[in-house]
């Protein structure tokens, strides 16, 4: 499903991703960790075209993406297959939590109103959210909110989400809620690259465990490997 | 950031009206130079606006610095006469008479005798006699005066007269004629829009017209002169001896035949002229109504000028606001060729006054073949100036949504055309919702501008009615009350949506 040959990212003249390659297979649930600054955010963006790469090559759910800038259109198709949950949720404030999860499909992929709204809500309930469908997102607590945007991005249905650290900003109790709702996913088949810090969400539901250190693929392997006792 | 900026705008005009009111209580308490202080000044102070034109004063083509015209020459014999030196002071031709006892000791500018002039200054002896003539193009089918009676092939001919002047009275008082007229601030003005075919027709004084015929070749004068009158000198009410001075300089000068040597000059020496000149009646000065009787009939003139107040701020603003998110979107993320237009266009708008971008909308260009009505050129100068800050302010508001909220929406597939429309563009109007509406208040008094291109709105109505009846502070504070009637539930409404905004932000940090 995923495919990263030999990527190299610079910015501001220094090189933060550097021959990274790595595989990922469909079904599976990969996880990015390693220390801050080690360039995670960074190759998860260049996985959806947020950035560019200077060096190597990205195949991503039939995508094709190549060091250098891309044609806008080239870059819409590529997104509509890959969602994405940002650590800081992003959610649209001026919309409800209804009308977030159904702006996309409606204005990219055209479906009737009526139609994403009824998709929209079951949603909202696999998340756990049906009651706050019409809830502005400043009414709703962080891990409410995080949980629309998930359900926000899986509303376009994608091939494959990646996530950046979508529980950091969240206090214990409501990262749990978060983190059932995304090893449910993962028990459903969606193919899903997670960036975090948490070693437990890892062992619990990754296929795949990849240390990213300085740019560079430190190790990977599964997570009884990667993740020793000695590891956070 | 542009709120600074317009902040300061504020500021300046509230210390400009400040200065203002200072400087009016100190000269009101003041009074007017009498003779002996013209004698001991050695310096006869005359109003006069040169651009109000020839033959009575104007800057001489040749010699851009020096003034032209008969009543140049007038004012220096008559200082003459009174054993000083003429110096010139510009005003605003329908304000002149506000100088007197303040900048000028008497006003010479072919001010017509009428009795309501002669009720509030002191009006000379005539010393000159006018009549009014109707001028059209060539190929118009206006034939005679009397065909003003009947309507033209577009419905009422549309007649300019210069504002104030006795030829604008005499056309608004004949609802006899099948005319709309409408007011211009410049002669020039005034018959390039015939020139332009905006106008079918203009009536100006008869001296005015011949002294214009050689520049202006395509029009010609309709039918003989019509209801003439004559020019008076006016000085302050309090000013008995500098009136008599001039009475008796003006008798002097005409028995003794150097008045029609002057005009033999000028070639204004019309054997009519000779004879009113010797013979002309006093006007008998006009009574003062009641305060009531007044307001009774200027108010639904002011209503009727408020709706166009109104009309001009509801019409131009929307605009306003459209071209100006058009442009902020497109320097923010147009393409980049586009940029420096849109960066000009908004520094070209802010960087020159509204006065200007609407005079040229309204006069110049016509002369491109793109003849604007009044109301249109009013209502797009309006939008197109207060876009360009509308624009910086949206760009502010756009710049201010959070970068996330624009990767959220591009992660979702969405072209950058629609992030905006959805995401960026609705978020930043919420943002900018308080000084926008701000913007709007200051817009709506700003309309007061479009006068200079004949719109009739408020302040304009205002002045002529002051001019016309004398009762220029009664008239100011039924006038200020109705703006104010109109801006403060502006001001509330603005209010409104500060408080509505800051408790969405309390909530959302919470
Ligand atoms: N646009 C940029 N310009 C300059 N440096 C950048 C830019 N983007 C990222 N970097 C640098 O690249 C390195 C990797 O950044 P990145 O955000 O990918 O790390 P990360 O592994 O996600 O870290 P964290 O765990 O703190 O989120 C950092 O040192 C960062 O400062
Ligand atoms: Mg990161």
């Amino acid at each position: 499903m995923i495919e990263v040959d030999s990527l190299a990212a610079v910015r501001a003249g220094n090189r933060i991703l550097d021959a990274v390659t790595l595989a990922v297979a469909e079904g599976t649930v990969t996880t990015l960790v390693g220390p801050s600054g080690g360039g995670k955010s960074t190759l998860l963006r260049c996985l959806n075209g947020l950035e560019t790469f200077a060096a190597g090559r990205v195949m991503i759910a039939g995508h094709q993406l190549v060091a250098g800038d891309h044609p806008p259109r080239a870059l819409e198709r590529v997104r509509r297959d890959v969602g994405m949950v940002f650590q800081g949720f992003n959610l649209f404030p001026h919309l409800s939590a209804i009308d977030n999860v159904t702006l996309a499909p409606r204005i990219v992929r055209g479906v009737p109103p009526s139609e994403a709204r009824g998709r929209g809500l079951k949603l909202l309930d696999r998340v756990g959210l049906a009651r706050f469908a019409d809830a502005r997102p400043a009414t709703l607590s962080g891990g409410q909110q995080q949980r629309v945007a998930i359900a926000r991005s899986l509303a376009m249905e994608p091939r494959v989400m990646l996530f950046d650290e979508p529980t950091s900003a969240l206090d214990p109790q409501m990262s749990a809620e978060v983190l059932d709702v995304i090893v449910e996913l993962a028990r459903g088949g969606q193919t899903m690259v997670v960036v975090t810090h948490d070693h437990g969400f890892a062992r619990r539901a990754a296929t795949q465990v990849v240390e990213l250190v300085a740019g560079r693929v430190h190790r990977a392997g599964p997570p009884a490997e990667i993740l020793t006792a000695a590891g956070r | 950031m542009t709120g600074g900026r317009r902040g300061e705008r504020c500021g300046w005009r509230w210390w400009r009206a400040v200065a203002a009111c200072w400087f009016g209580l100190i000269t009101a308490a003041a009074t007017a130079a009498e003779l002996d202080d013209v004698r001991a000044r050695g310096e006869l102070v005359w109003g006069a606006d040169q651009e109000g034109g020839g033959p009575h004063v104007y800057v001489d083509p040749e010699s851009p610095t020096r003034l032209a015209g008969f009543e140049v020459d007038l004012a220096d014999m008559l200082a003459a006469e009174l054993g000083v030196k003429a110096r010139f002071q510009q005003g605003q031709w329908d304000r002149l008479p506000l100088l007197l006892g303040r900048a000028a000791d008497c006003v010479i500018n072919g001010i017509e005798s009428t009795p309501e002039r002669a009720r509030d200054w002191r009006c000379s002896r005539p010393y000159f006699a006018y009549a009014l003539q109707l001028v059209a193009r060539r190929d118009s089918p206006l034939d005679s005066p009397e065909a003003l009676a009947k309507e033209g092939p577009r419905g009422p001919w549309r007649v300019g007269v210069l504002t104030g002047s006795a030829a604008e009275i005499e056309m608004r008082r004949r609802t006899d004629l099948a005319v709309e007229v409408v007011g211009y601030d410049g002669t020039v003005d005034c018959l390039e829009q015939l020139r332009g075919r905006v106008l079918d027709a203009v009536v100006m004084d008869d001296c005015i017209a011949s002294f214009n015929a050689d520049r202006f070749g395509e029009l010609r004068g309709i039918g003989r002169p019509f209801a003439g009158g004559t020019y008076t000198i006016l000085t302050a009410p309090d000013t008995p001896r500098l009136s008599a001075a001039i009475d008796e300089a003006l008798g002097k000068m005409i028995t003794d035949g150097r008045l029609k040597a002057l005009y033999d000059r000028w070639d204004l020496a019309g054997r009519q002229q000779m004879l009113l000149l010797r013979d002309a009646a006093e006007v008998p000065p006009a009574q003062r109504g009641s305060l009531a009787d007044l307001i009774r009939g200027a108010l639904p003139l002011l209503l009727r000028s408020a709706g166009m107040t109104i009309l001009l701020s509801v019409a131009s603003f929307p605009l306003a606001i459209l071209i100006g998110l058009a442009v902020a979107v497109g320097r923010l993320h147009g393409p980049a060729w586009l940029r420096p237009f849109l960066a000009g266009y908004v520094e070209i708008l802010r960087g020159t006054p509204l006065m200007l971008q609407l005079y040229a909308l309204f006069f110049l260009l016509p002369k491109v073949g793109l003849a604007l009505p009044a109301l249109v050129a009013a209502i797009l100068g309006l939008a197109m100036n207060y876009s360009a800050y509308e624009s910086e302010i949206y760009r502010a508001g756009l710049k201010a949504v959070p970068a996330g909220q624009f990767e959220a929406a591009l992660a979702l597939g969405m072209t950058k055309w629609q992030s905006l429309r959805h995401v960026l563009v609705p978020q930043a109007v919420r943002i900018v919702m308080p000084p926008v509406t701000s913007d709007f208040i200051a817009l709506f008094k700003d309309t007061s501008v479009c006068s200079a291109i004949t719109v009739i709105e408020l302040t304009k109505r205002y002045s002529v009615l002051a001019l016309s009846t004398g009762r220029i502070a009664e008239l100011a504070v039924v006038t200020a009350l109705l703006y104010l009637a109109m801006s403060w539930p502006l001001s509330l409404l603005s209010r409104w949506f500060e408080r509505r905004l800051e408790r969405r932000s309390e909530r959302s940090q919470a």
